[in-house]
């Protein structure tokens, strides 16, 4: 069985983020970049189904600038025996749709028997690639993956739902599902690994081998169009204290007296 | 002609959850002549539906099937193309829940329309829309508009939305389902608690949380004698339970527990709303984070904007003092 993880190079999420200057987006020029922690766990999950015998290969796509292929080096170094770069410059400001039609595009004719993606990206959290590649692929489809068991041709899969309440769906493979952190503990890259990677095949796509038009896909293309970028409205806003940490803990603990009772 | 927007009803254990009514209540303010059609997917759930058109829906389309007694996402994505197809609505509205944002990018990819999603407000005028959605985990409000699109396509994050507060005498309605049980690609099996290590912090008086800006477990040291000063609980957000710093249990948040102690106080926690509706009702909220712009500061009562590692142990020395 071959199978497919979807991954995206998304700043780390440690960083410090401003707003750019044209207020569209952070300004990414001075962040480190990194696999998007929910696709780690969803490189671990088929990792473990291949070391299981359950799939026999793994291969890693992304979406993304010269700069992604470095995501890629890492699924590669981690585990996975494969990669895919799509890569165009006209690819730059797709909205999630248009990504789904462009991976659609990039693997119809693989035939994988299982996709995963991480529930959401880091940053844009639009929580949407994963299905709309199934809706695409016409696959069946679960998010929000904590456990994956797979028996025969059925994928059984706990969706988390809220209140730690979880939902078990049965998929006819073939399936996409999208995993969320915690599900597993992913590994890192060994040095052996990362030596292995280096003759691992990455396999370049750009819109031409794609047999997609430059005007068919990005800014241009794409119907989800940002508008603005700001930080969050303050609410009703804490009152902020300010002055020497000693300072600070005594008026907390004057207010927590007050307010709420303690001490 | 009135703007026709659909909204997906979503129910469990025989009642409607609050975010049906937040859609409903996003659906009038959304466009000044609304016209706003409940759609209800499920199996007896006929009392379900007079509720939806007395709190906010002119309409209310019902479809029912065995199948639709529990969620999957192929019966419902089957049942709400068809209720598209068939009420060519200019919106539809879907909660950004569990069951919401595994259904909608099917309903999306079958119509080819984008989808915005994670929404808190959304505005729709003459087919396009203009949406205020969260990034980087509600760090930023992200604007984004749909043009010339039918249908509009967004869902709406939990909480967001106030519900509709007004009364209606909406028309219920109902529509065949169309699907064939025997052709659904993904079946549910059963719904079942997640399994626990038996803390239950959702009685606690105080709870003392961190977050990933503490940095490593053994940092959480500082948290918990916080916590052990205040004679109270230690509390996580998500980053620190995935991360294995800590168990599950110790989670708060939409996929943990909801808590409401006298006091919370959240460290190196920026205030992601899947954290901030576990501990938004908290009696009273300290947020102690060196990023003075961190959303959690528009939900606490008082903060400080610093480093942690010199606050909390400052706090902690004085709250021992305090307690003599
Ligand atoms: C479906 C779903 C369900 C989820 N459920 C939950 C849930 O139940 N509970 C939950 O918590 N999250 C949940 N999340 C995750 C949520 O979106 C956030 O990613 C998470 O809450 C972030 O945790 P954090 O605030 O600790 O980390 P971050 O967002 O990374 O914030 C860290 C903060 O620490 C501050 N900081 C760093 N260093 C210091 C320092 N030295 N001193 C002071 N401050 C410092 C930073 O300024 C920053 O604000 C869920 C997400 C999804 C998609």
């Amino acid at each position: 069985m071959k199978s497919l993880v979807l991954v995206k190079y998304v700043p780390d999420a440690n960083s410090v983020f401003r707003i750019n200057s044209a207020g569209t987006w952070v300004d990414e020029s001075s962040l480190s970049f990194t696999v998007n922690d929910y696709d780690r766990y969803a490189l671990e999950e088929l990792l473990a189904l291949k070391d299981g015998g359950a799939v026999e290969e793994v291969v890693a796509l992304t979406v993304g600038p010269q700069a992604a292929s470095s995501a890629l080096r890492t699924c590669l170094a981690t585990g996975a025996d494969r990669a895919i770069h799509v890569r165009d410059d006209a690819l730059e400001g797709s909205d999630p749709l248009t990504l789904a039609r462009v991976i659609h595009q990039a693997i119809k004719d693989e035939g994988f028997s299982l996709i995963l993606a991480g529930l959401q990206a880091d940053d844009d959290n639009h929580t949407q690639l994963g299905g709309l590649v199934a809706g695409l692929l016409d696959y069946a489809y679960a998010s929000a993956a904590m456990k994956l068991s797979l028996s025969g041709e059925t994928m059984r899969v706990e969706r988390e739902l809220e209140n730690n309440e979880l939902q078990v769906v049965d998929l006819d493979l073939p399936a996409v599902v999208t995993v969320q952190t915690g599900i597993n503990s992913p590994r890192y890259a060994s040095l052996k690994g990362i030596m292995a990677a280096k003759k691992k095949p990455m396999t370049q796509l750009g819109l031409t081998e794609l047999g997609m038009s430059p005007d068919s896909v990005g800014a241009g293309a794409s119907k989800l169009k940002t508008v603005g970028f700001e930080s969050p409205p303050k609410g009703k806003g804490a009152e902020i204290l300010t002055g020497s940490p000693d300072e600070v803990a005594a008026q907390l603990i004057k207010r927590i007296r007050e307010h709420a009772g303690v001490l | 002609m009135a703007t026709k927007i659909l909204i997906l009803a979503e129910h469990s254990s025989g009642a409607l959850k609050d975010i049906s009514f937040e859609l409903l209540g996003e659906a009038h303010r959304a466009s000044a002549d609304a016209h706003v059609v409940a759609l209800l997917l499920g199996n007896g759930v006929s009392e379900l539906a007079a509720e939806l058109a007395k709190k906010g829906a002119s309409e209310v389309i019902v479809v029912e099937s065995p199948a639709l007694e529990n969620y999957s996402s192929d019966a419902y994505r089957h049942e709400i193309l068809a209720a598209i197809a068939s009420e060519d609505p200019d919106a539809v509205l879907i909660g950004n829940t569990p069951n919401g944002w595994d259904v909608a990018p099917l309903v999306a990819a079958g119509l080819m329309v984008p989808l915005a999603s994670g929404c808190a407000r959304i505005a729709i005028a003459d087919g396009s829309a203009k949406c205020a959605r969260k990034a980087f985990n509600g760090k930023f409000v992200h604007h984004v508009e749909i043009v010339d699109q039918r249908p509009i396509m967004a869902t709406m994050d939990k909480g967001a939305a106030a519900p509709f507060d007004g009364e209606t005498d909406g028309s219920v309605r109902t529509l065949e389902p169309t699907l064939d049980p025997g052709k659904l690609k993904s079946r549910f099996v059963e719904t079942k608690k997640s399994e626990s290590g038996g803390l239950d912090l959702s009685q606690a008086s105080v709870i003392v949380s961190g977050g990933r800006g503490v940095g490593a477990p053994e940092k959480l040291d500082v948290i918990r004698e916080l916590a052990d000063a205040l004679g109270g609980q230690l509390g996580a957000s998500r980053a620190v339970t995935d991360a294995g710093w800590l168990p599950h249990e110790h989670q708060i948040g939409s996929s943990g527990v909801t808590v409401s102690p006298k006091l919370y106080v959240a460290c190196g926690i920026s205030g992601a709303i899947q954290h901030v509706v576990g501990m938004k009702s908290s009696g009273y909220i300290v947020a102690i984070n060196k990023d003075p712009d961190a959303p959690i500061f528009g939900i606490a009562d008082v903060g400080v904007v610093g480093d942690l590692f010199e606050i909390v142990p400052a706090l902690t020395k004085q709250a021992k003092e305090a307690k003599g």
